[in-house]
């Protein structure tokens, strides 16, 4: 009999809610089939069978939160596969009670070698013989090498000396050193972290920022608003963007650095970076190109209300071809985003503001200016493309009419 | 013959005697377990029989037979300057014979039960072990899969015949190849190429990208040119796309630096770099054991598979494929399963390939620090201008040492000329001891030596090595 246990979906998770079994006990199970939907806190993810075989027992009801590790389900081989039940000779002292997860032992993990905390290995020793991480002691030593005395201090709770013998000189008495408030640097947030340092580490960033008269665009919103047909701003950008995007199609692409190939997508799944109360989150709005500006509206409003509140589907979230920041409503005139990676291109746009700008008559008359950055893969496309293709996109906003040439 | 019902009991089985499982089964007697070692061929595994020991008599014959123009110089002359390769062959088989037996008797005196036979797991704490006809079922508390690794053909090679050679072949040619062609840039391709030419065979290598050499840049280039410089014929950023064996000779097509199809000829082809678990006949999959996709095993810190009873080290398990890691694994298993709590981190595991000279790289290499973006400051120290190297004539080569300069703690040792492997045990201590550019410059150092250029290299990183070109000082009367 195989257990299936509550794992770490893979976002530095510790529990999750069961939300429903979508099998019942007696029902037979193919591998990789969906066993129970489970609600954490980013997201409803799907459990899958290891095997095929029968479900012979359910553990935990629906509607209990669990810890990672807890086993759900009994499932009970078939027949080719079945072996004698028999719990394992126990392992002694506490290394058994730690759940299997799978270290990698990669050849070359450079970000262990600076990331890694410096500590000699007898220092690393005392800390495992009493069952601390390493990784948590803070060291005494201003350049973060761990020592014996450390490890022992942190044993009995005490703080470090910190730069007690500091190299700089400063008047000690007038600082008091205040515990800081922690904040758990786990779950959405570290996955934060993790992408965004994967992008910035692999992806050689430019950030190219321009300029759009937004002025006949609002003319027209207000137009559409007057006979009825409420619709964003932002429904018009991306239309307009995923326009441009179909003319340069080195921007809705992914470099594929281990086969030297760069793959033009076919798809056009926007990602539009959404703001909410745990941390950055990129629904997907997919086919965006098969989609009228109405529909845009209707998606996006639905994809970032379900986003805030936390109820993304898994493949609400997957295969963006290019990533949309719309901080505008929030303000701000520029930034250098991070590439949403694997992808080529991001663009952020910002606040709108009213300008004095200048009219096919040389006369200086109020406008609205919205300003944009995109960043793109310098390896991918050069700096040229990414202006032609902001060029295209801001033409399209500049005179929204030619919208109407793309509507299919 | 009747699979007998009757199974033996078994404290811990551990499958595969390489370096990895007899390390395992040695540590394992000495932490007073009841060990019982499965070995389907012979014990010493790959590396002993196969692999790093029979490759370390050829480079240690190639380096030695290089040496003899400068042993000439020292008056020590020969009459008759000549190589015998079967004598060599001799001498391996030899070498290999006494390094099993000291492996067996090892064993032996730690009281581990040999068993010989191909084990096959038929439950989650039973294992049965085949031996012609006779099939006995084991009950374990413990295992241990220490199965290896063999090595495969690239996929744009799908038929083998005599004249392409893999890992665990080129050392069993009965002949001294006439003109052997090198596929491939890890440590057994650069090994076999430096030293078959160096044994006087014509030697022509096709490296890959720059990108996926081990090493750092420096020793590439360095290695580049002393390949060279021995008239190798090297093709570098080459594609295999075909080869073709005939009766007399092999030719190989490739894509070259300039993407343009070129064909060689030569007598053999060796390839490395490919290699596949040894998992096959072991029916984890039937007991359910979590692998990659490739097959390799996955385990957790302590190397426990995902079936709790069950440990996998080696070469089967993730990572490089490298006895080092095999070694330090199966006493890591053996221990945690003795309830210690040991640990395998292989961050600063040494790089190292026994060409002429030796490389070695330890810790982070330049090109990491600048694809990561950290400062460093780096200093690379010529070997000609040490004193040891000058009076034994092996001036080729430097240590470069890369540090933070923020910490002045040292980030990565490299290092290719005389003594490179040696010498690594040092760098790799003071990487583990994550040591400051002071703990290097404080002790004292034997004079001459080559341990002196260490000191001189981190010397070098603030431009204060003795036997160095001062350091130009930039010129600043034009601002």
């Amino acid at each position: 009999m195989l257990e299936v246990k509550l794992h770490d979906i893979g976002e530095g998770m510790t529990e999750g809610e069961i939300i429903h079994y979508l099998v019942k006990v007696g029902d037979s199970v193919k591998t990789d089939q969906p066993l129970v939907e489970v609600q954490t806190d980013k997201m409803v993810a799907e459990l899958t069978s290891p095997c095929s075989g029968v479900v012979k027992k359910i553990i935990i009801d629906a509607g209990e939160t669990v810890r990672v590790g807890t086993s759900l389900i009994y499932i009970e081989a078939d027949e080719s596969i079945k072996m004698e039940q028999k719990t394992s000779p126990e392992m002694k002292q506490d290394v058994k009670k730690e759940a299997f997860s799978p270290v990698m032992l990669k050849e070359k993990n450079m970000a262990l070698t600076f990331n890694r905390v410096l500590a000699a290995p007898f220092t690393r020793k005392i800390a495992r013989d009493n069952n601390i991480n390493i990784e948590d002691v803070p060291a005494s030593d201003p350049s973060g090498r761990v020592t014996e005395e450390d490890v022992y201090r942190f044993l009995k709770g005490q703080q470090p000396e910190t730069q007690k013998e500091s190299v700089v000189a400063v008047q000690k008495e007038a600082i008091t050193l205040e515990t800081p408030d922690e904040i758990p640097f786990k779950g959405i947030r570290k996955k934060i972290a993790e992408k965004m340092t994967k992008s910035l580490f692999t992806i050689p960033h430019v950030t190219h920022f321009d300029e759009v008269n937004m002025t006949n665009l609002f003319r027209m919103r207000e137009e559409l608003k007057a006979s009825g047909e409420s619709v964003s701003v932002s429904a018009f950008l991306i239309k307009a963007l995923v326009i441009s995007l179909k003319d340069f199609p080195i921007f809705n692409a992914e470099l594929d650095e281990d086969n030297s190939r760069i793959l033009l997508k076919k798809n056009y799944h926007i990602g539009i970076a959404t703001n909410t109360d745990s941390g950055l989150i990129v629904p997907v709005l997919h086919d965006a190109d098969k989609k009228s500006i109405k529909n845009i509206h209707a998606e996006v409003k639905g994809l970032t209300e379900r986003a805030i509140a936390g109820k993304m589907q898994p493949f609400e979230m997957q295969n963006s071809t290019f990533t949309v920041s719309n901080v505008g409503p929030l303000g701000s005139t520029g930034a250098t985003p991070i590439i949403n990676y694997p992808e080529t291109a991001l663009i952020a746009f910002h606040k709108t503001k009213k300008q004095p700008i200048v009219n096919e008559r040389d006369e200086i008359v109020i406008g609205h200016i919205m300003t944009l950055s995109m960043a793109f893969d310098h390896r991918v496309a050069d700096g040229a493309t990414a202006v032609a293709f902001t060029n295209r996109f801001a033409s399209l906003i500049e005179h929204p009419h030619k919208l109407m040439m793309e509507m299919i | 013959m009747v699979v007998g019902e009757i199974s033996q009991q078994r404290n811990l089985i551990i499958i595969g005697g390489g370096p990895g499982g007899y390390s395992a089964a040695i540590r394992g007697a000495q932490l007073g377990l009841s060990v019982t070692l499965i070995e389907q061929a012979e014990m010493g595994g790959v590396c002993l029989n196969k692999g790093c020991i029979p490759s370390k008599i050829f480079t240690h014959a190639a380096a030695k037979k290089a040496d003899t123009a400068h042993l000439n110089e020292l008056g020590i002359e020969f009459d008759d300057n000549t190589f015998n390769y079967r004598k060599l062959l001799d001498y391996k088989d030899k070498a290999i014979n006494g390094l099993r037996a000291g492996v067996e008797s090892l064993c032996k005196n730690n009281k581990i039960e040999l068993i010989r036979g191909k084990a096959t797991f038929l439950g989650t704490d039973k294992i049965g072990v085949e031996n012609g006809h006779q099939f006995d079922i084991f009950k374990f508390d413990q295992a241990i899969i220490a199965t290896g690794s063999t090595p495969i053909l690239p996929p744009t090679i799908n038929e083998k015949g005599k004249r392409i050679l893999l890992s665990h072949e080129i050392f069993e040619l009965e002949k001294k190849p006439e003109h052997l062609v090198v596929l491939g840039q890890d440590y057994i391709a650069l090994e076999v190429a430096s030293s078959f030419a160096a044994l006087g065979a014509k030697v022509s290598i096709l490296l890959e990208d720059k990108s996926s050499f081990a090493f750092d840049e420096s020793i590439h280039k360095e290695m580049l040119r002393l390949f060279k410089r021995s008239k190798l014929n090297v093709y570098k950023e080459a594609q295999l796309l075909s080869s073709n064996e005939t009766e007399s000779e092999i030719s190989i097509t490739f894509k070259n630096d300039k993407n343009v199809e070129e064909t060689i000829q030569g007598s053999h082809l060796f390839i490395a770099g490919l290699r596949k678990p040894n998992v096959d006949s072991l029916g984890i999959g039937r007991i359910g054991l979590a692998q990659t996709n490739e097959g390799f095993i996955h385990v957790d810190a302590y190397m426990r598979t995902s079936i709790p009873s069950i440990f996998a080290i080696g070469d089967v398990t993730e990572g490089p494929l490298l006895a080092i890691k095999a070694i330090k694994q199966g006493k890591a298993a053996v221990e945690a399963i003795a309830g210690h709590k040991p640990e395998v981190d292989i961050t600063f595991m040494p790089v190292v390939a026994h060409t002429i000279p030796p490389a070695v790289s330890v810790g982070l290499t330049e090109q990491n620090a600048l694809d990561f973006g950290l400062k460093v400051r780096v200093s690379q120290y010529p070997l000609g201008g040490n004193g040891y190297a000058s009076i034994t004539a092996k001036k080729d080569g430097f240590i470069k040492v890369i540090s933070d300069p923020a910490t002045e703690i040292i980030s990565g040792i490299h290092m290719m000329g005389e003594g490179a492997i040696e010498m690594s045990g040092s760098f790799v201590q003071l990487l583990e001891m994550a040591a400051k550019e002071e703990d290097v410059k404080f002790p004292l150092y034997a004079h001459p030596g080559l341990g002196e250029g260490l000191l001189e290299a981190v010397e070098g990183l603030i431009g204060q090595a003795i036997h160095a070109p001062p350091a130009k000082k930039k010129d600043l009367s034009i601002i």
